[in-house]
């Protein structure tokens, strides 16, 4: 146990290392990251300058609803920068690596490789956001509603780990994912910053039960900001957010220890 | 003589493209996407509301339609000249008896024209049998809307030139790259009409080359300006390209002067 504790503390410190060599690069791209996240939020501010609500949200619980999903994003790409790049370690071989080494497989490609750039730039806009909502969105901030955001929060990093470690596994498979993972994730993703209750009901149903996205931040926000468009589903929803998470994550995990052993190297 | 060798590369570029077909499709899809998210927002927004300052929520989504239409369209390689430095190719490319940015321009107008084909009129298509899309306003604007389209491409082109050069300094100009297409993505009006802005940003916007790249072909298209405002609005964008143009080319020449080749 202390020793695996001492090679997390090598990894990271490594990785830590090799992403911030160039100081003036690491800050102009996590500065680039950060503004390109936040366009769609800058759109939306003026946009509720205008108009003030969007179905009956005013502009703080709108940026209360965005920063749960920076914020989680941010938390899981420092895990899971080695499943988003899955599919580069297996075409070029460098998986084969990792499978003679005397760890977890999955424990090496967590704690290899973090894009922090992207978590700086996701985490960074997901806590700019809480800090101006949080007080002003009207959410009493006791002890049990904090709780509940620790794990939400916590539910929605497995959630979309889940949903990576899913994309990773089809690696193996499939060799070549990027064009399914940009259609699977990052297209549905851009819905996710919405209340998706303006959306069509395919798109909800999308959001709900395919990539679960409707559980990393709305039902959450629905929780705390208790709004009307709440009515139109099963109140249940705002109180499985970690379990969705754990069950989710735990299937992807089958997936991959089933997958696993069907492994051939692409290289030599 | 001359011209047929650009006309080459411009096909060469047509028929490269062809080659990605899922590729290809994603892209079509994440344009409808993206129009259908902003149609919904609007949609519910606009309510029961017939117009919101004289603007119907079918001239929003003739606005959408438009500008997501031609950005995709246009999307010039904001790489052509980083990638070859990177790779030291560039230092061949200019010894070719031929001009390396009209190459660049072929290259362009290559794509563009792939992507006037294969993906506006299949987003247009899609759009207009699932929304309510203006008509243009009379043939006349029909035909000054695609002339100031082609200035906007312009405009947007040579912004995308003038940080091109940068890479000549910067190694890595991909920060530099994003930063500008969050700029041209919320100033241009593709993502949030420019009707709606708030006086003292229109004000702002008024004084930058952002509005002429697809903000003004949608005016046009709309009939929303007098003849000598659509003379005074084309002119803004001859304007801004010629000048962006200049600015891009200075870097260029003194660019060429101290290129640093990594290997060789």
């Amino acid at each position: 146990m202390r020793d695996t504790i001492h090679l997390v503390a090598v990894y990271s410190k490594t990785t830590m290392r090799a992403w911030f060599q160039y100081r003036v690069d690491a800050f102009l791209k996590s500065l680039a990251v950060f503004l390109r996240e936040a366009t769609g939020i800058i759109v939306v501010f003026f946009t509720l300058l205008k108009f003030d609500t969007l179905g009956g949200w005013n502009i703080y619980e709108m940026l209360f609803l965005f920063s749960i999903l920076f914020l989680t994003y941010g938390i899981m790409i420092i895990f899971f920068t080695g499943l988003r790049d899955f599919g580069k370690t297996v075409r070029d071989g460098s998986f084969d690596r990792f499978l003679l080494r005397p760890r977890g497989l999955l424990f090496q490609i967590i704690f290899v490789n973090s894009d922090w750039f992207a978590a700086l730039g996701h985490g960074g806009l997901g806590i700019a956001l809480f800090l101006i909502s949080a007080g002003k969105a009207g959410i009493n901030w006791n002890v049990q509603n904090a709780l509940y955001y620790v794990f939400t929060i916590a539910g929605g990093v497995l959630i979309q780990g889940a949903i990576f470690l899913f994309i990773a596994v089809l690696n193996i498979y499939l060799l070549q994912t990027d064009s399914l993972k940009e259609m699977l994730y990052w297209n549905m993703r851009k819905f996710a910053g919405y209340p998706i209750s303006i959306f069509h009901k395919i798109i909800q149903t999308l959001m709900i039960y395919v990539m679960p996205f409707a559980f990393v931040n709305y039902f959450p926000a629905q929780y705390l900001l208790r709004k009307d468009d709440m009515n139109s589903y099963p109140e249940i929803f705002m109180y499985i957010t970690p379990i969705v998470g754990i069950v989710m994550y735990l299937v992807a995990y089958a997936f991959w220890r089933f997958s696993i052993r069907y492994y051939k190297s692409s290289g030599n | 003589m001359r011209l047929s060798a650009y006309y080459a590369y411009a096909k060469k570029q047509f028929l490269s493209r062809s080659a990605y077909r899922f590729d290809h499709l994603m892209g079509i899809l994440s344009t409808c996407l993206q129009f259908f998210i902003f149609y919904e927002i609007y949609r519910t927004l606009y309510g029961s509301k017939e117009s919101v300052d004289g603007i119907t929520m079918s001239m929003i989504t003739t606005n959408f339609v438009l500008s997501l239409g031609l950005s995709a369209i246009f999307s010039p390689n904001d790489y052509f000249v980083p990638g070859r430095i990177w790779d030291g190719s560039i230092s061949t490319e200019l010894l070719r008896p031929m001009s390396f940015k009209g190459r660049m321009i072929a290259e362009n107008v290559g794509d563009a024209c792939f992507n006037l084909i294969f993906k506006f009129i299949p987003v247009l298509l899609i759009a207009i049998f699932t929304t309510g899309m203006e008509k243009p306003a009379g043939i006349g604007n029909m035909i000054l809307f695609l002339i100031s389209a082609i200035l906007g491409y312009g405009v947007l082109w040579t912004i995308s030139f003038l940080v091109q050069m940068t890479a000549f300094w910067l190694i890595n100009i991909w920060s530099l790259i994003t930063i500008k297409d969050v700029f041209v993505n919320v100033l241009s009006g593709m993502m949030i009409p420019l009707w709606f802005m708030p006086d003292w940003m229109a004000g702002v916007i008024k004084f930058t080359p952002f509005a002429s790249i697809y903000f003004t072909p949608v005016q046009i298209y709309l009939g929303q300006l007098s003849i000598s405002e659509i003379v005074f609005k084309c002119g803004v964008q001859l304007f801004w390209t010629v000048i962006i143009y200049a600015l891009g080319n200075v870097l260029w020449n003194k660019g060429q002067k101290k290129l640093v080749v990594q290997g060789g």
